[in-house]
């Protein structure tokens, strides 16, 4: 393992305990909830993969890991502190990989992967130098002066990765970070992400619809139906790849009809 | 991963200060068309004054004096600068704080609604100093269109960089310094490419009012002597000098924004 991309003393754990989020409508003034009473642990270093349906809380969940929502009821703590009370205390250790990259059109790649370096604080060389080794492990060592319309789709998501990285988070947040890729290309940055993340020491939430790439890359899959209710929290070693085919459907069926499926409990 | 994947290039140079034909052979004509009627002035009935020749107008090029020129350039620059740091605060500052942008903003739609001539009247009617009158002018003017058009910029920043730059938890300094300013770079550039414009025509008539120095006291002197071809003279000036900031923001606007595509 780097020890240069190590968590200093590891990624705390995540403890979310009856979580509620209510949103009220500005047109009809309804209120909508959006996450109901959400129980879940994550322990250090797990890749841990959330699926559910359009519109079942998962971005909301998202948005509260970030720090930019707070809960209307229950907690989310990370070791002993919450990541939208305790805001700046999160600052370079929480990362995200977002659905689109959103590079900023101004900056170059490497300037793009130095942003969260200079939020914290380094020293510039040391900005500078960080930045260049994570564009260069993801293979962007020739392309660290382009401007983001100069590359393609891969690789303005490749320059992403490598800004989210580069502050070495205890945990890593992933918003469908790969569904707007094609296939090829959307495997080949899964596959890297998870090998840094694994490397890196990082606890990974990845949020995905994809059921195929939770199952590739999940520890765990936690399955959300409607208003964030926990359906289902499978520990996918528990299952034999040979039974992979069985766990799609059940995960399938669970999403479909908002009701765990029964086979799913022999994880 | 190849040279072939990247979609663009960044331009090798900044565009040039141009002077096109089409433009030369448009002013070259107007220049003779006028050369003609000033010598049929008197023809057509026209007082002589009224349509000098080219000549005359050359010789009061040739006695315009460079500390007018440089006293009005100062007044402009002055006050944009300070309209501009001044607009920009408050957008921020509004961009912050949703009861201040709702106490503020009817105040700053009645200020750009107030006429230019108004101002200049409120001016000389306040303030005893020559300078701060023609400051406080510019000022009030110029200043509301650098505030509306950071702040409509900012607000039109997209959510989901503001979202990614949030999750990397900036400090508020931050968030305006590495996102928001860069982003509306492009929008300030037009703001002052306006601005300037705006600034060169009000400096004028302000400086009709009780300046002593500048090229609006030097056109109401031109004004009192019935000199037509001094007043074209410092016309030309004054255009002349608006050309040369507007191409001089053109070009570090093209500097600054090279990384557009």
């Amino acid at each position: 393992m780097n020890a240069a991309s190590t968590p200093m003393n590891g990624p705390p754990p995540i403890a979310v305990r009856g979580l509620r989020k209510v949103f009220r409508q500005t047109t009809t003034g309804q209120s909508v909830v959006a996450i109901d009473r959400l129980d879940l642990n994550i322990a250090p270093r797990e890749v841990v993969a959330i699926v559910g349906q359009t519109g079942c809380g998962k971005s909301t969940f998202f948005d509260m890991m970030i720090g930019l929502e707070t809960p209307t009821e229950g907690s989310i703590h990370i070791g002993d502190k919450t990541p939208y009370a305790d805001f700046d205390h999160f600052r370079g250790k929480i990362a995200t990989v977002f659905q689109q990259d959103r590079l900023l059109p101004w900056r170059s790649a490497l300037d793009n992967a130095k942003l969260p370096l200079e939020l914290i604080g380094l020293p510039e060389d040391v900005q500078r130098e960080r930045a260049l080794t994570w564009l260069n492990r993801l293979g962007l060592g020739n392309f660290t002066n382009a401007y983001p319309h100069e590359l393609s789709g891969g690789m303005r998501q490749r320059v992403a990765i490598a800004r989210a990285f580069s502050v070495q988070p205890d945990i890593m947040l992933a918003d469908e970070a790969f569904g707007h890729l094609d296939e090829v290309t959307a495997a080949e940055l899964r596959d890297t992400f998870l090998a840094l993340a694994r490397e890196s020491g990082s606890t990974a939430i990845l949020i995905t619809h994809q059921l195929e790439e939770a199952i590739g890359v999940g520890d765990r899959i936690v399955v959300f139906g409607k208003s964030a209710k926990l359906l289902a929290d499978i520990h996918v070693a528990q299952w034999p790849k040979s039974q992979y085919a069985v766990l799609r459907e059940a995960i399938q069926f669970t999403l479909q009809n908002n009701v765990p499926d029964p086979r799913l409990a022999q994880g | 991963m190849s040279h072939e994947e990247l979609h663009g290039s960044i331009p090798a140079s900044y565009p040039a200060l141009t002077f096109p034909r089409q433009t030369f052979v448009s002013l070259l004509a107007f220049a003779a068309v006028w050369e003609i009627l000033s010598h049929l002035a008197p023809v057509l009935g026209i007082p002589p004054f009224a349509i000098p020749s080219l000549v005359r107008i050359a010789k009061s090029i040739a006695t315009i004096t460079p500390i007018d020129i440089a006293v009005t350039l100062a007044r402009v620059m002055a006050a944009l600068v300070a309209s501009f740091v001044l607009g920009l605060a408050l957008a921020m500052a509004m961009y912050r704080s949703e009861p201040l942008e709702k106490y503020l903003h009817p105040l700053i739609r009645i200020l750009m609604a107030v006429p230019v001539v108004s101002w200049i009247l409120f001016a000389v009617l306040w303030f005893p100093g020559v300078e701060f009158r023609i400051g406080f002018v510019l000022f009030v003017v110029c200043g509301p269109v650098f505030l509306v058009d950071a702040l409509d910029a900012m607000r039109s920043v997209p959510r989901e960089l503001r979202h990614m730059i949030q999750s990397f938890r900036p400090t508020g300094l931050q968030f305006f310094l590495k996102l928001m300013l860069p982003a509306i770079v492009p929008t300030i550039f037009t703001s002052w490419k306006v601005n300037i414009s705006l600034a060169i025509r009000v400096v004028t008539i302000a400086e009709l009012v009780g300046a002593v120095t500048g090229i609006g006291h030097q056109l109401s002197v031109a004004q009192e002597l019935f000199s037509v071809a001094d007043v074209f003279a410092w016309t030309i000036v004054l255009v002349a000098l608006l050309f040369l900031l507007e191409a001089i923001v053109a070009q570090i606007e093209a500097r600054l924004l090279r990384w557009r595509p």
